[in-house]
Parts: C-alpha cells; structure tokens; sequence
C-alpha cells in the first residue's frame, strides 16, 4: 500500500533523521509518531495495518512486561527478554512457563524493526507480528502458554483492568472490542521496534564525538578487513546481514554455517537444532543461522544458537580456528570440517593480541543508554 | 484450474438460489473396521500392532465437489457456519474426553448446496489454500482461527493433526516421550519481507482425494488409523519431531507420506517434486465405507 503522506517533517527528528517512508508496504507515521533515528539509521519498515503511536508503543510495553499474558501468569516477555542483557536473558536456552526449555537462546531484541527474518532458523517468519504467535501458542516446547482454552481467561484478565481497559479503547479507538490477541501483538510488535540501539561508543567514533583506543582500532580494521572478515556477515549499520528498512526493494537473507559441529563426519548438527534445513528440507541447509547483531554482544552471553560457547573471548577463538572440533560426548565432531560450513570461515591466523583487538573492538558495541533507557524499561518494577 | 473453479461455483450459486440440491458428506474415524473415540480403548497401531489411544484427530478439507459421468467435477457450494468458510472445512473428531486435549466440539460432517446433476463420485483435497493458509489465525473466519491448527513455526496451518499415545511411551535416543505426532503441512516455506508477511512453500503436501464411486447418501468417507500407520513404528522415534511434522530428514516422516498418498523427497536429485501427491485416486488413509 503506497504512502502519500507528504507531511513535513518536523524538526523533533534527531540531526540526520530519516525520510518519511513512500515504501511499498510502509505504513505513514501517524501525526503524533515521529521516528528518532540514531544518525545514519535508515527508517524503518512498519507493516501498513499496524501504524506506530506512542499510546501503542506506551500499550506494548506494560503487556511486554506483564506476566499474565502467559496462561499460568507467571512468565513475561521480560522474563526471557531482560533489558540490561539487551532483552536476552544471559542463558544458553530458554525456560518457558511451564518449565519447558527451548532448543535454542532468547534472541536479543536490539533493532529488531530492521530484521528481515525473525528468530535463529527460520526464513518464513519476516515481521514481528507473525513471529509473535509462536512464544504465545508454541505448544512444543511450550514458553507463553497460550491456547485455544485459556485464550478468553487471558484476555479476560485484561479486559476487567480499567487501565488496560482505557488504553486498548485509546489504541484501537472505533473497535467494540478492542482487547483482543491481535491488538495485543500490534501493541508488543510496535514497541518492539521502538527498541533502537545505535549510541555505542563505535557510533560517537562513527560520529566523531568519540575516540577510540590504539587496540580497539586494529580491532576494528580487523573486523573490517579481509583477514578477519568478520563484516561479511556482520556488517551493515546493525552489525548483521539481514537487514530491512522502509525502502529496501529486494531482501537479502542469508543463513550460515559456521562449523560448530560434525556430529556425524558428513555435517550434521545436533538434531535438537539443525538450522534452516528444519524448514527447508535441502540438505546443504544443515547447520545454517541466521547471524544475529553484534550490537551490544558483550552482554549477551552466552553466545550461538544453542548458548554453547560461554565467552566472546572463545568465539573469536572459535573463528580463528575456522569452526570448532569437540573431542568428547555426544557432540563429538570436528566442525572446522563441516562440508557446509561457509566459505568465508577459514582457519584465520590471528595472533594472541589480534584476538584481544577484536574483542576489545566489540566491547566499543555496548549502548550503556540502550540497556537503561525508561523508555524500555519494566513499568511493573518495584523502585529500588 | 482456478478460473474455472470460480465460474462454476458462480453459476452454482445463481442456480442454489433457483435450484440446488442439499449434500452432505460423513466421515469417520476407524482402525480396521473399529470406530476411534477419545475415550475408547487403545487400539493396535503401527508395525508391531503398539496399542495406542487417542489424543488428536482433526484435518482441514478443501475443494470438496462432486464428480459427474463424464468426469466432470462440480464445486458442492459449502454452507458458511463456524466449521466451514469459503471452500475449506475442518472436519474434528476429538472430544476433550478419555485422552484428547482439545475442546468438546466435533465435526464429522461436510455440509452444502451443488447444482441438480447425476453424480457418481467424490473429490476433495486435505488441506487449507494458500491464499488462506497464511491467514493470521488471530483475524481469519472460522474455523481458521484455531490455534491449536496454526502451524505459526511454518507461517501457516496443520492441514492434519493426529496426535496418538501409545503405551510404554515412545523410546528416543535419549528419552521417552508420550506423544506420537502426525503433523501435516506445507513446508520449505519462505517470507518475502518486502511484501509484508506474504509467504510462499516449495512442499506444498495438499492430499488429493479421488472417489471414483461414491455416493453420499449411502457411503462415507472414513479415515483409517491402522492404514495410515501402517508402516510406522509408534514404540519408537528415530530422529526429528516424536512422530512427524512434515520434514523431509524426519525418518518417521518417510514412513507416513506415502499413507497420506504424498511424495515427502525428491524423487531423484532435483526433481523439485518433494511436497508433491503421489498421483494414488485414493490416499490409503482413506476408504469409502456404507454410512
């Protein structure tokens, strides 16, 4: 649906803000709702039924923090998505709300209106919304606890709140009933894409308002560069190659192999978490990922899809050993020999302090006000 | 195929409001000549005959029409009510009773209008369309909008849900599990972000369904447990999902497709045909029985 607003912007766009969208499934910015775009931050795709507001984004984060939109009322999205870890939970898996664990880590949720696929594997899920269903209903395992029996209960505990009560008929003003799952998904995805990191100490370099040490700088040129490579799949303003913006023609979406594992010598992954070959079914899938942002990576350990590489210390490792070789247990395998593993993770020659450069240059992607920002945090939480 | 669907369910409407007659068409759920209930008692399934009870049966028809003489085929016009929308039906056999964990309402009935003819066979297909199947469940008509359908992993539907508990649990690698699963959808699904959520599936696994003779006053259409399980083992899993979800690794998997009449993988290396019918009138979960 095209956009024809043509309305000014006004100046409470930051320095360098973004265009108002004319994309193809842009929704306009509604009066009230103006983007603040970290500088050099492309504005984001919002699909056009569900337009951004502040009530909306203001909605969304009391339900993102609200433990009873799980069936037993005792889990939140915030219980695996905790804003001073960058909305993960600093686990290798997840727990849900009946106690069941999830196959692979909470994603962390750091520009996630720029994803162009959802979640670790899966290139069917491409908004927020869809992506929704699957923590609210996902039966195996289940994490929210949703279902087709509680689902009244639930919606019920929010309909006999008057604050709620009000907010829904504000948001969605001209429903009879405004409180429903689907409003409730709008709401949470709108705040969802609310949540903008992009004030790192690399963005004030970026901006020249901030400088960078000798150490962190061959780190950077070493992420940048051709030895390392780290940007091949990394790069992009969001640290990652799988991004969407409001005027994004056509997308990319790779999925990669970074020879983890070799359970079998032919390239298979544990079968608790084989990647894309879950969905596709093509077998040169086995063990593909999609790689997430490294915005604020040195506080989301542990780190990969399944959390088995506990520091960014021995990821950097792992890379410059071209994959990783596990000698004993059940996932015994050489993974440098991964016959899928991608191209670009060759065995890297990087010295001891090259390693440290790099880490050192990672940790400069750490957004201390993104971690903290009240605009994001928990409106449930007791004042300390 | 699909122009012509429309205008000949366009005329039948013109003529249902002149003209139409009343169909309906039964089905059951059996193993062997025995009828399946929640609550009733475990029945031999599978290759080593493992008895099992049951937790789920449901599945998605589309498309049903009525087969003429010459072999045409007429579009029976669906009566639009909580089970039925558009051309798609859900057919639900589960009770919430014994051990089913659904909810108490069954359907076992597909209910509609065709233009005056002189039918002699049946057809339909298990499945949800794809301009439906992608629908959000939250927003879409009855009987669409079940969650326990939505297959959200794979931005769809299950067009079929059979969930079995067999006894002694069913063994793994490293545990045992209760639930032997069969879900049925479409699969290698992939989003274009750049239009929306729009989705689209290179295995589209819809099962077609050919009665070549049937008529629905006297027959009905019944699925049958112990020939879809037939070549499975339900005391064991051997890889994959407990069961099978429709992945082409999944070995279990390999064992239900061809019951459900369906080719799982390629047929040889770049086919492209996996996700495709197996070319069978008649899936062998299916017989026609008397009503």
């Amino acid at each position: 649906m095209k956009s024809a607003n043509k309305s000014p912007i006004t100046a409470a766009l930051l320095l360098g803000g973004a265009l108002l969208s004319s994309a193809a499934i842009g929704a306009a910015p509604t009066a009230e709702w103006q983007w603040q775009l970290p500088p050099g931050f492309p504005q984001p795709a919002v699909p056009a039924d569900n337009p951004m507001s502040a009530a909306k984004v203001e909605l969304g984060r009391h339900l993102f923090y609200d433990k009873r939109l799980s069936g037993n009322g005792t889990t939140s999205c915030g219980t695996c998505h905790l804003q001073k870890l960058a909305f993960t939970d600093g686990k290798a898996r997840a727990t849900g709300s009946t106690g069941e664990h999830t196959a692979r880590s909470a994603q962390h949720l750091a520009n996630v209106a720029w994803n162009a696929t959802y979640t670790w594997a899966n290139p069917a899920l491409t908004t927020l919304e869809r992506q929704m269903l699957v923590p609210l209903f996902g039966d195996s395992p289940v994490e929210m606890g949703l279902n087709d029996g509680n689902k009244a209960d639930v919606l019920a505990r929010f309909k006999n709140d008057a604050d709620y009560r009000q907010r829904f008929a504000s948001v969605f003003s001209g429903e009879t009933e405004p409180v429903t799952i689907d409003n409730i998904v709008k709401a949470i995805a709108a705040f969802q894409r609310t949540l903008i990191s992009g004030d790192a100490k690399f963005d004030r370099y970026q901006n020249g308002t901030a400088r960078l040490t000798a150490s962190e700088l061959r780190g950077k040129n070493l992420f940048f560069g051709e030895k390392a490579e780290c940007f091949h799949c990394h790069g992009s303003f969001n640290f990652n190659d799988q991004t969407f913006h409001a005027k994004t023609r056509q997308v990319e979406t790779p999925f990669h192999n970074t020879g983890l594992y070799n359970t079998d010598g032919q390239g298979a992954y544990p079968t608790s978490s084989q990647g894309i070959i879950e969905i596709s079914g093509k077998p040169e899938d086995m063990g593909k990922y999609r790689a997430p942002s490294l915005r604020n990576v040195a506080v989301t350990a542990p780190y990969m899809h399944d959390g088995s590489i506990a520091t960014l210390k021995e990821v950097i490792a792992t890379y410059a050993a071209g994959g990783r070789k596990i000698k004993r247990g059940p996932d015994a395998g050489d993974g440098r020999k991964n016959p899928h593993k991608s191209e670009l993770i060759g065995q890297i020659q990087l010295s001891r302090q090259e390693q440290t450069d790099l880490l050192n240059f990672l940790n400069t992607l750490t957004d201390r006000h993104f971690l903290k920002d009240p605009r994001y945090a928990d409106p449930f939480a007791k004042h300390k | 195929m699909k122009k012509l669907f429309l205008t000949s369910a366009l005329l039948a409407a013109m003529t249902a409001s002149a003209q139409a007659d009343e169909v309906e068409i039964a089905f059951a759920l059996q193993a062997g000549a025995v009828p399946v209930s929640c609550s009733g008692a475990p029945m031999p399934l599978g290759k080593s005959t493992t008895p099992a009870r049951l937790r789920d049966a449901r599945f998605y028809v589309q498309n049903p029409r009525l087969i003429g003489t010459d072999g045409t085929e007429t579009p029976i016009e669906l009566s639009q009510n909580d089970w039925q929308s558009g051309a798609v039906a859900l057919i639900d056999f589960e009770d919430a009773t014994g051990g089913c964990d659904g909810n108490k309402d069954t359907n076992t009935r597909i209910t509609g209008k065709v233009a005056p003819g002189h039918y002699v066979g049946l057809a339909f297909d298990v499945g949800v369309p794809p301009e439906l199947n992608h629908s959000n469940p939250e927003t879409a008509a009855a009987p669409l909008d079940i969650q326990s359908m939505a297959w959200n992993w794979q931005a769809g539907r299950k067009f079929m849900k059979i969930e079995m508990l067999p006894e002694g649990g069913i063994k793994r690698a490293t545990d045992t599990t209760r639930i032997w699963t069969l879900h049925l959808g479409s699969t290698g699904c992939v989003g274009n972000p750049a239009k929306g959520d729009a989705v689209a599936c290179t295995h589209p696994n819809r099962a077609p369904v050919r009665f070549k003779q049937f008529d629905p006053q006297r027959d009905k259409v019944v699925l049958d447990l112990q020939s879809l399980f037939a070549d499975a083992e339900l005391s064991k899993d051997r890889g994959g999902a407990s069961g099978c979800m429709s992945a082409l690794q999944d070995p279990e998997c390999a064992d239900l497709f061809p019951r459900l009449g369906l080719r799982l993988t390629d047929s040889a290396p770049g086919a492209g045909n996996a996700g495709q019918p197996l070319g069978l009138d008649v899936p062998p979960m299916f017989r026609k029985a008397p009503r």
